[in-house]
């Protein structure tokens, strides 16, 4: 599809990563799917045995929205190891102070008690907001991301609560989506964000590479101690939104531990792909589009489409 | 004293040499048509004709007057056709939309005659009909307008290839929903959306925009909706079953594709009569004329849609999973 029958500038290009042309034309078929949606971004899908890998854009910074709980989780399993933190410590999460989401703690509307335990799970199984900026109380985003320095991962970047996206949000379009939604969009364009949690440079941020090679590390016991890393694996696998990178993979025989991220024009995933055949691949899709719309499942199951596609073509190496 | 009438007289009795033919040629009465050249005689100061014999003579006086007499009437003559074709060539454009119902048009064309006015119909693209309203150059037009407010409502509809093909949501004629145009899950089915080419009648901004808002929310591609570079390539590429085709119902019909409507009336053509700036206070668009120009849009009355519930605004602005 030219520009010119589109009626809209051609997006630059995709720098496309692949160990050979098999694998290029697959990074370059996902890469074309996605461009007929209005979809850009990031993908990168790895063996974690061989390290074969095929992708593209995998070291652009984007704003990560939920996805970052996952390396946030990290941390505050690591100090549940270290025995820093009681991961039986009961937290009290009150709405009237809690923070703003549509699950899990945050769309309860009476107090509750939870343990910080209990409190990863929520935030990993149902993307909980309360439940994570109940956490930064405990381990606040600046320690996140020293943590994070010191295990070698600064293509992670931990630097606000989850509440923050709300407020930033919310302080542009004044609690109006659709007019927050056409500034992110607009702003895409520009390359100058209203909404500062969309802005790389001042957002939690991270790139495709840097998130696979931390589910790589977290899946090898090569990072953290090795409780937090098989205790994250766990809640990761719990995580009950699958529409994305699992949408056309799962079955009995495959399993997908993943994490999304929606916000504003933002559609995430991470995760992992385990076959009962024994094959192992770490994934990473870091979305955007022009999209004027809360929900767009066609992107939802590109996304799909794409895993199903790299998953293959790397495990039939 | 009414020169002309009076100059008519004089010519009229030279010419027919009797005052009884004249008065018939004129259509007056003879003791009226005798006054008056009395008038004209005291008015120029000699007699003109005399009358002191059998048969009317006209004096040498009346005969060296004649030419001028003559000329004063040919000029009145000339004056009063250059006004008549003035008239006529004060013809008022009426701006209207590619592909209208010709039909409708004669219909306004001809009753307009009747009412004395005659009407041109200039087919235009939308944004020119309004600039014509504004620089004059248009007495009245059909603009478009949001069909929630738009006192005239056109029906659009997809059209496609005939015979339906299919993957063709709906048959023909039950009203589309724009969420059905989203592919199908299943490796047989097609892997995105058909795009569906707009006329240029459709190729506003305003009108743009709307349509990709619509289609982001019902799940499709902002790029769903794609202006053809003309009306041959829209419906050369909408035939040859690669696209779908934004129209309405005749037009689908005229050039051999199937239709259905869109169920959406939101996305339908909106239309208002409008009268020039200037003209607008001394001349409103007459009842007959909007009438024929409604008929030639195919449009229909007017049915205001029902609103969409408020969603819980601020849960949707926080991350989500």
């Amino acid at each position: 599809m030219t520009a010119q029958h589109t009626g809209r500038p051609e997006a630059p290009r995709p720098r496309l990563v692949a160990g050979d042309g098999t694998l290029l034309r697959t990074a370059e078929a996902i890469a074309a799917d996605w461009a007929v949606l209005g979809m850009r971004g990031s993908f990168l899908a790895r063996r974690l045995d061989t390290g074969e890998q095929l992708g593209f854009d995998i070291d652009d910074p984007v704003p990560l929205a939920s996805v970052v709980k996952v390396p946030f989780a990290l941390v505050v399993l690591d100090r549940i190891a270290a025995g820093l933190l009681d991961a039986a410590q009961p937290v009290t999460v009150d709405p009237a102070t809690s923070s703003v989401g549509s699950t899990g703690l945050a769309a309860f509307r009476h107090p509750a008690t939870v343990a910080v335990g209990d409190l990863l799970a929520l935030m990993l199984a149902v993307s909980d907001n309360a439940a994570a900026d109940a956490l930064f109380d405990l381990v606040p985003p600046e320690e996140t991301d020293a943590r994070l320095r010191e295990w070698g991962c600064t293509d992670i970047r931990v630097r606000h609560r989850m509440q923050r996206m709300y407020e930033c949000a919310a302080g542009v379009s004044g609690d109006d989506f659709t007019l927050a939604l056409e500034l992110a969009v607009r702003d895409e364009a520009s390359g100058r964000h209203t909404v500062e949690t969309l802005d790389p440079a001042h957002a939690n941020a991270g790139t495709a590479r840097g998130l696979v090679d931390l589910l790589q590390r977290v899946w090898q016991d090569e990072i953290a101690r090795p409780a937090a890393t098989a205790e994250l694996r766990r809640l990761m696998a719990a995580q009950v939104f699958t529409h994305r990178l699992a949408g056309d993979l799962r079955t009995d025989t495959i399993r997908v531990s993943g994490k999304t991220g929606t916000f504003l024009h933002l559609r995430h995933d991470i995760g992992v792909v385990e076959a009962d055949s024994g094959h192992r691949v770490a994934m990473a899709a870091l979305t955007r589009s022009d999209r004027r719309a809360a929900l767009a499942p066609d992107i939802d199951a590109a996304i799909a489409a794409a895993a199903r596609q790299a998953f293959t073509v790397l495990r039939g190496r | 004293m009414d020169l002309l009438a009076h100059l008519e007289a004089y010519v009229a009795v030279v010419d027919e040499a009797s005052f009884s033919r004249a008065a018939d040629r004129l259509g007056i009465a003879q003791p009226l048509l005798s006054r008056r050249i009395k008038t004209l005689e005291h008015h120029l100061g000699g007699q003109l004709f005399d009358r002191s014999r059998r048969q009317v003579t006209t004096t040498a006086f009346g005969l060296s007057l004649l030419p001028y007499a003559q000329d004063v009437l040919d000029g009145v003559q000339r004056l009063r056709r250059a006004a008549g074709a003035a008239q006529r060539s004060a013809a008022r454009t009426v701006g209207v939309p590619a592909d209208c119902d010709p039909a409708a048009l004669a219909r306004a064309i001809r009753t307009g005659a009747e009412h004395g006015i005659t009407l041109a119909v200039r087919e235009l693209p939308p944004r020119e009909r309004a600039a014509g309203l504004d620089d004059g150059s248009l007495a009245c037009a059909l603009v478009r307008c949001e069909p929630e407010n738009a006192p005239l409502r056109t029906p659009l509809g997809l059209a496609g290839a005939p015979p339906a093909p299919p993957d063709t949501p709906t048959p023909a004629g039950v009203p589309v929903h724009l969420e059905d145009l989203r592919p199908r899950r299943g490796s047989r089915a097609p892997r995105h959306a058909r795009p569906v080419l707009t006329l240029p009648e459709d190729q506003l901004p305003a009108t743009q925009d709307r349509l990709a808002r619509t289609a982001a929310r019902a799940g499709l591609p902002e790029s769903l909706f794609r202006p053809a570079a003309s009306t041959a390539q829209a419906l050369a590429e909408t035939l040859a079953g690669r696209t779908l085709l934004l129209c309405t119902e005749p037009f689908a019909a005229r050039h051999g594709a199937v239709w259905a409507p869109l169920f959406d009336e939101t996305l339908h053509r909106g239309y208002a009569v409008r009268a020039a700036r200037g003209q607008a206070a001394v001349a409103p668009v007459p009842g007959w004329l909007s009438g024929a120009l409604a008929a030639s849009v195919g449009a229909v009355p007017h049915t205001p849609g029902a609103a969409n519930p408020p969603e819980d605004p601020r849960a949707r602005l926080a991350a989500l999973g």
